[in-house]
């Protein structure tokens, strides 16, 4: 799995969820919060479709590290090489 | 008014009213639908093949998007735009019950500014009301854990379907679920006028939670004997036919309504049109956890409502009766007001909004009460259909088959649960 289809997954969920995010360019150095004004629900709700859809899981308790875009792209990075993919 | 109040009881009238039924969106189609004596009854879709109920009315493919773009000029865009955003995530329960809200609110001629929010408060009638999401969360738990709606431990609640309305609309007032099972909205009226009455509000958004049925319960009603499953899987339309020779069990239906209660001192202040007014309420229980019907508990609900109406029997015009199309409730039911209005019984028209929008469980009453309403205002009577064979035992003026030119002042409307619960609401037309 590359970096560019997980940053797919999660800029597609986000623009389903956000609507902050909508008409917005999107990069890995914004936050979801600040850059975005998503409330912990919409993040919660992004960061489980972007599981289903890749079908990876990201411990949840590693979540509140992830502060940017880019960061949470390492922990789905992370979760697939830990599944072999 | 049509009856008079007790000196120093806060009058409580009706202001506004949305509906959310198989029957229709808004007030003229739903009540276009119940004139015409139009059946809301179809398949129900995604059931198991091995559960014997397979008919009610489905709400599943409700399109929320499609319903704002439709009912476009009638909302405003602020609460279009609110309604998009919290809905999306929301169970079906909470936004068909919402679009009902939408609809009395904006009915109501209320928005912000309009009424101080913390004095409108918000009481829902209903409980287990997402069963068919759970069930598929469920079932997505037994695949991975982590995949579920990452929203269930929120939107599960039934709390939500009140929070996610309240939110919507900015209620800030005293707002809770009233739980009662079939006669739970009814109990909610009652509550919400206890609480005008009271004034702990100015006024009070009544809404009957959709319930949003699945398998599981239709075969639990299936098994109790409760619902139709033998006769009419085929021709669902005929299958609620309260009164008739023929009728085996009630048909569940997925729908929701709203009304805008508010005090007359209220509904004035502010120039809003009033639609009705509750005269009474009362509710009762027959100290049993069965779903026999009980006559002394529903002739004791009746009565009291209308004493608390201040309504003498002879002064009513007509009932929107319980009638769910069970063989035992529809004839306790028929003797308790028989038993409570005496020879009027006989002379004023006794109908079953349920005959054609099945039965909305949690809902119905409130979805009975905008059925009312519609009728008081317009003059007109909507039939009871499926009325082929009579059951010679029950002998009162059903409306059978075809609607009618009736004058109500005074109405009285009916609701009776599993669990020995009963209640009933005295309504008055506007002056």
């Amino acid at each position: 799995m590359t970096r560019d289809e997980i940053l797919g997954a999660i800029k597609t969920n986000m623009l389903e969820v956000i609507e902050g995010a909508r008409g917005r360019e999107i990069r890995e150095e914004h936050s979801l919060v600040r850059d975005f004004g998503a409330d912990s629900l919409e993040i919660v709700e992004v960061v489980s479709r972007t599981m289903k859809q890749l079908k990876l899981k990201v411990p949840r308790t590693q979540l509140s590290d992830a502060h940017s875009i880019g960061e949470l792209c390492d922990l789905f990075l992370q979760a697939a090489v830990t599944a072999g993919r | 008014m049509s009856a008079r109040r007790r000196d120093g009881v806060a009058r409580v009238v009706v202001t506004g009213m949305g509906i959310m039924t198989t029957l229709g969106e808004d007030l003229d189609g739903f009540y276009g639908a119940l004139m015409e004596g139009r059946s809301g009854i179809g398949r129900l879709r995604g059931i198991d093949e091995r559960v014997s109920a397979r008919i009610g009315g489905d709400l599943s493919a409700f399109d929320l998007g499609a319903h704002l773009t439709s009912a476009g000029g009638r909302y405003p865009a602020e609460l279009v735009e609110r309604a998009r955003k919290l809905l999306r995530m929301t169970p079906l329960s909470g936004r068909l019950t919402a679009v009902a809200a939408l609809g009395a609110f904006v009915d109501a001629g209320l928005g912000p500014g309009v009424v101080d929010p913390t004095r409108i408060g918000h009481v829902l009638g209903g409980h287990n009301l997402n069963p068919a999401y759970t069930s598929s969360n469920l079932a997505m738990l037994r695949e991975e854990p982590e995949f579920i709606d990452p929203l269930f431990g929120l939107v599960g609640l039934d709390t939500d379907v009140l929070a996610v309305s309240s939110e919507m609309l900015d209620l800030r007032g005293p707002s809770y679920l009233v739980g009662a099972a079939c006669a739970s909205s009814n109990i909610a009226i009652l509550s919400a006028l206890d609480l005008l009455r009271a004034g702990r509000a100015d006024a009070v958004l009544v809404t009957g939670g959709a319930m949003d049925v699945d398998a599981l319960w239709l075969q639990g009603w299936v098994i109790m004997d409760a619902i139709s499953y033998r006769s009419f899987n085929d021709a669902p339309e005929r299958a609620s036919r309260p009164f008739d020779a023929l009728r085996e069990g009630f048909v569940p239906s997925v729908g929701a309504a709203a009304v805008l209660l508010e005090t007359a001192a209220s509904a004035r202040a502010r120039g809003a049109v009033v639609r009705a007014e509750i005269l009474g309420a009362a509710a009762s229980s027959s100290a049993s956890r069965t779903s026999k019907p009980n006559l002394d508990a529903q002739v004791r609900a009746i009565g009291a409502a209308l004493q608390d109406a201040d309504v003498p029997p002879a002064r009513v015009d007509y009932v929107n009766a319980h009638a769910t199309s069970t063989t035992q409730g529809d004839a306790v039911e028929v003797a308790a007001i028989k038993e409570v209005l005496g020879a009027r019984a006989y002379q004023i028209p006794v109908n079953s909004t349920k005959s054609m929008v099945g039965h909305c469980l949690t809902a119905s009453s409130v979805v009975e009460l905008v059925a009312t309403v519609l009728q008081m205002e317009r003059g007109r009577v909507h039939p009871t259909i499926n009325q082929e064979v009579p059951d010679p035992t029950l002998d009162l003026d059903f409306v059978a088959n075809v609607s009618r030119s009736q004058r109500i002042d005074v109405a009285v409307s009916n609701a009776f649960g599993f669990g020995g619960l009963n209640s009933c609401v005295v309504i008055g037309a506007a002056t």
